[in-house]
Parts: C-alpha cells; structure tokens; sequence
C-alpha cells in the first residue's frame, strides 16, 4: 500500500514537472513583449540605446513616466476614455442581457434563427462598416462627439456578448423564469430579481471584455474623432509616436500607461473567464 | 413540519387534482385572462430583444449593405456622390497597388490563421486539465489579446527594431544574425504575422470551453480500452473538437482580414516597405480617410467581401472532402 502511494506520489510529481516544463518557458514568451515593454521605459532618456541584450536599465530611470505626462494632457484623454468606458459598458451589459434573456424564453425556432443571425453579424468584418457608419454618424451629427465611440453599445457592442448571456440564462432550469410568470411577474422583474442575480459570472466577464474593448478602441477615435481634446487615451499614444518617433523609452512609458488599466483589470476578473470551463452546454446547444 | 392531516391520512391518487392548485390556478387560469398575460409577457420580452436587433440593423446589417451602391460612385464625403457606374472595379482592376495588397493578405491569411489556431488548441491541451498553477498560465497566456492594439504595435515596433530591438539582441546571443525586419519586404510580412500570433486568448478559451464539454467518461472507456493520450487526443478528442475548431477557422479568417490594420499603419508605418504590409484594410482606409476616395474604397471593400468569401467556401470545401467536423463528431 504504501510503495504504491509513493509511487503514485512520484508518478503526479513527474507528470505535473512534465507540464511546467513545457508551460514554463511557453508562458515567459507570451508576456516576454510585455516585460520588454515595461523595462525599456525605464531606461534614461538620451542614453544609447543598446547594442547588446540588456534586460534592466542601468540606472533605472522612472523620469520617462512624468516625461509623457509633461508632453501630453494626458489627464484630458484619460478622462475622455473614462467616459466612454462609464458610458458604454453598462449600456452594453443592459442590452446584451436583455438580448439574451429574451432570447433564452423565445420559442425553440426562434431562438435558432437569432443565434444564427447573431453568428452571422459576428462574421461580418468592422473595416466593412466603416465608411458607412462614417456617412451615417456624419449625417446624424456625431462625428466628433465621444457618442461616435459609444454607438456600438447601443447593440450590445458584440453579438458574442449576446451569446454569452443566452448562454448562461439557458442553463437556468426553464420553470424558474416560468413560475416567476406564473405569479404575474413581467420580465422586467424577472430579470432584475432572478435572471441577473445569477448570471454574475457573465456580467463580470462581459463587463471586462466590453471594458477592454472600449478602452483600447483605437480606429473608431481614429476616423471619428477630429478634434485633439477630445481623444481617448489609445490616440494619445499615436500623438506620442508622431512626436517623436525614436524615444523609445518615452514612448514604451506611454504604452505602459495606456495597458496599465487594462491589465489591472483584467487580471482581477480573470477567474471569472479562465477558470471554470466544465460542463458549460459548449458543444451541445 | 408537521403535514396537514388531510395530506397524512391519506397518499394522494396520482391523478387526483392537488388539493392546494384548484384556489390558485383558476384566477390566472381564466381563459381571457391567461391570454392577456402571455401576450403581454411576449410582446415586453420582444421590447427587450428591440435594441440589440435594432442597433445591430443600423450599425452593421444596413451600413454593410449600404456600401454596395457607393461602390457606384464617386463620394468625397463633403459633397454629394456621382454615379459613376462600374468606373470604380475598372480602375481596381489595374491598380497595382490593390493586386499587391490581395496578394499581401492572402499569405498573411494563410500563414496567420493556421498558426494562431494551432497555438490556441495546443495551448488549451496543455491547459485543460486543471492543476496547481493552471490560473495563473492561462491568464499569462491570454495577458496579451487584451493588450491595446496601439500599445501592442509600437512594443513591436521596438522589437523589431533591426538594430537596438530586443529580438535582434536575443537573436545575437543565440549567435543567429537576426534580418533587418520591417526594412525589407518579406522579413515585414513575417513580422506581422509573428507578432499576431500572440494574440490568440479568444481561440484559447473557446477550445478551453469545447475541451471542457467532452464527456469524461468517453475519455475514460478510451483509457481502458488501452488507448494512449496521444491516440485518444487524435482518435476522439479531436473529432469531437472539430465542429467547433471549423468556426474558430472561419471566425479567424474573418478577424484575420481585419485585424491587421494597425500592425500595418504603425509597425509598418503605413503599409511600407513598398506596400509590403498593405493589407487590404490599410488600402481601404488609405482611399477613403486619406485621399477621400470613398466611392472607391467601397469597390475595394466589396471586393474584400468577395475574397473573404471565397476563401470561406474553399476552406468549407475541404473540410466536407475530408469529413472534418461533418457528420463523424454527431
């Protein structure tokens, strides 16, 4: 009994050093730009720049930080993304769930032809909407408003969102949300009491997604935004580049300011879109 | 706790009506009454499902349909659009600088796609099982798709960087003379790949979701029949994963297309070294924003429809020849 426990015992030791033997050196490639990123900022500005592999400055300089918010009104583009961000997020939450709670109590057939139609959007490529969505903000007036930015979240920014919380209100037993019927409640109600209560893992993950994806947005500020003080923080960075083209350490602390938020948020919420991936109806439905 | 007397005495017919139901259920049982109900019910939840249908009508469905007779004409955007009829696929025709650029995007497809779908389904074998650690490898793994893609292409931009970049000095001391990059044609159209295959955090948790949808106990009837990992990945997992790896291809090809628009404008400056990056959408962006052509931008996005279509219908064909994700998976 015992000899077989150990051998067991070494058999898991093995197979887990196996894993990260492999994962190990795998995992350092994917965030190897992230650290190359975040030590180039903090190399001095005006040094050569190196000629041979260096990992950390010598000395590490944090000047570069200050440096980009002295260049730019870094503070008015972050407060535009704010806002942006504040805005369109909970409108996409808003929308997809009421999408997909929708769709979660639509008769069978129904449900099928807006997944399908709901893939089908997902299929179409956003370079083909631009300059239609360019004519149409044009001619509604938004051209140069943050609205231009935030349109998309009046449909739920993604079909995929839409997904996720068909999804998830799919796998709640149908008699919930009909005995809630039954005793007279509208959706409304059955949707705040006991459709969103339950879906906090995909609220989570959803607002996260939708945050990214604002946050980051470069092309729509890019061809719908004209003037500078109404930018978003990804445009800034731009500006930095046209400014000057080969400082590097300045413009990687930039890069490093505009990621920050993102990261951080994203490694809070991760758990609640990396983790759990059992049993989900994936393959099914 | 203590059931009702009535309930005790007797265990109820299995067809006798509930005695606690008939009080209830005739006051919303009411003929008129249950239908004023379900309408209602019906028509709110249609007013929930309006805004999503609604703004995907008007934001994708109609501005895509839209661009075909803009294709027509000539459209500055300050003054109004002049039919101009097939002028614009004429002169598509002979550009040179489009023929380079559906060239560019095509091997871009056709070396990105396959690499980004292998790295996400390689990725979620190692990290499907759950271990300790298995949090922290998939977050790492996913870290740079949520990267904002400015920031991402000037990190590259620096990387790149034939001289004083990070991968060339790596390269160095590996005692490989890293090539100049985004100076010469070719090393830039691999660059642009190279650095699009980090990106792959979607593709990695829908295989993650797909992998975690396979029934463990057909996993384990494999095991004891004395297959091995390596036979039970290729002989039943994979043919279970195969309807859904065949959307992540059509998804990537699509996002594919697209997504390489800004690697192009800022690690390729644009498109450079002699349009070596300009991928479709660059050009697309290039006539419309640029030089206000944005009749013929519209020609050029059609015929990026067109591309895209066929390349979709060729990769469905194969995959039907092959029976891969038909039939054999159901």
């Amino acid at each position: 009994m015992r000899r077989g426990g150990r051998e067991m015992g070494v058999r898991a030791w093995v197979d887990r050093s196996w894993r990260h033997a492999i994962l190990l050196p795998l995992v350092a490639v994917f965030v190897l730009p992230l650290v190359w990123m975040t030590t180039t900022s903090l190399r001095e500005t005006g040094k050569p720049l190196p000629r041979t592999l260096e990992w950390v400055g010598d000395p590490v300089a944090w000047s570069n930080y200050p440096a980009v918010f002295d260049l730019l009104p870094l503070w008015r583009f972050a407060a535009n993304s704010a806002f942006v961000v504040a805005v369109a997020v909970p409108l996409t939450i808003l929308v997809a769930s009421w999408a997909g709670f929708a769709m979660a109590q639509l008769p069978r057939e129904w449900r099928l032809r807006l997944t399908l139609l709901s893939f089908g959007v997902q299929m179409v490529p956003l370079t083909a909407v631009w300059l239609t969505r360019f004519v149409l903000f044009k001619q509604l007036g938004l051209i140069d408003t943050p609205w231009a930015l935030i349109a998309p979240a009046v449909m739920g920014s993604s079909p995929f969102y839409v997904l996720l919380f068909l999804w998830t209100f799919l796998r709640v037993p149908r008699e919930v949300f009909e005995s809630a019927r039954l005793d007279g409640a509208n959706p409304l109600r059955v949707w705040v009491g006991i459709a969103m209560p339950l879906a906090r893992p995909t609220i989570i993950a959803v607002s996260v997604l939708a945050f990214v994806l604002y946050w980051s947005s470069f092309v729509d500020p890019l061809v719908y935004i004209r003037s500078t003080d109404r930018q978003t923080l990804p445009f800034a960075l731009q500006m930095l580049f046209q400014l000057d083209r080969s400082n590097w350490p300045l413009l990687m602390a930039g890069a490093v300011l505009v990621t920050g938020p993102v990261v951080l948020v994203f490694l809070l919420a991760q758990r609640y879109f990396l983790q759990e991936f059992r049993g989900q109806g994936f393959l099914g439905r | 706790m203590i059931p009702p007397p009535s309930a005790q005495a007797a265990p109820r017919a299995p067809d006798k009506p509930n005695p606690a139901l008939p009080a209830v259920v005739p006051a919303i049982r009411g003929r008129g009454r249950l239908r004023a109900i379900r309408v209602g019910y019906r028509g709110q939840l249609a007013l929930m499902l309006a805004p999503y249908l609604v703004g995907t009508a008007g934001l994708v469905v109609l501005p895509a349909l839209i661009g075909l007779p803009l294709a027509f004409t000539d459209y500055n955007a300050l003054e109004a659009p002049v039919w101009v009829g097939f002028a614009n696929f004429v002169e598509l025709a002979g550009d040179d600088i489009f023929r380079k650029s559906v060239f560019n995007s095509l091997f871009y497809i056709a070396l990105a796609v396959p690499l980004r779908l292998l790295g996400a389904l390689g990725l979620a074998f190692l990290l499907a099982q759950p271990f300790k650690g298995t949090g922290a490898y998939r977050a790492a793994v996913y870290l740079p798709t949520v990267v904002p893609d400015i920031a991402w292409a000037l990190v590259w931009l620096w990387i790149f960087n034939p001289i004083h970049g990070p991968l060339n000095q790596l390269l160095a001391v590996a005692g490989i003379p890293g090539p100049a990059w985004m100076i010469e044609e070719w090393g830039a159209r691999f660059a642009i790949v190279f650095m699009m295959c980090w990106q792959i955090g979607e593709g990695l948790v829908v295989c993650l979701a797909a992998l975690g949808d396979v029934p463990g106990e057909v996993l384990e009837q494999s095991r004891v029949d004395g297959a091995s990992a390596i036979q039970t990945m290729l002989g039943i997992t994979l043919p279970l994963l195969m309807p859904v790896l065949l959307i992540l291809l059509f998804r990537d090809t699509i996002f594919s297309l697209q997504a390489n628009f800004v690697p192009a404008l800022i690690v390729g400056r644009g498109g450079g070294p002699n349009y070596a990056t300009t991928f479709l959408p660059m050009y697309v962006y290039t006539n419309a924003f640029d030089y206000l052509r944005l009749g013929y931008a519209a020609a050029m996005t059609w015929a990026m429809y067109a591309l895209t279509a066929i390349v979709l219908v060729l990769q469905y064909r194969v995959a039907k020849r092959y029976r891969l994700g038909f039939g054999d998976a159901e």
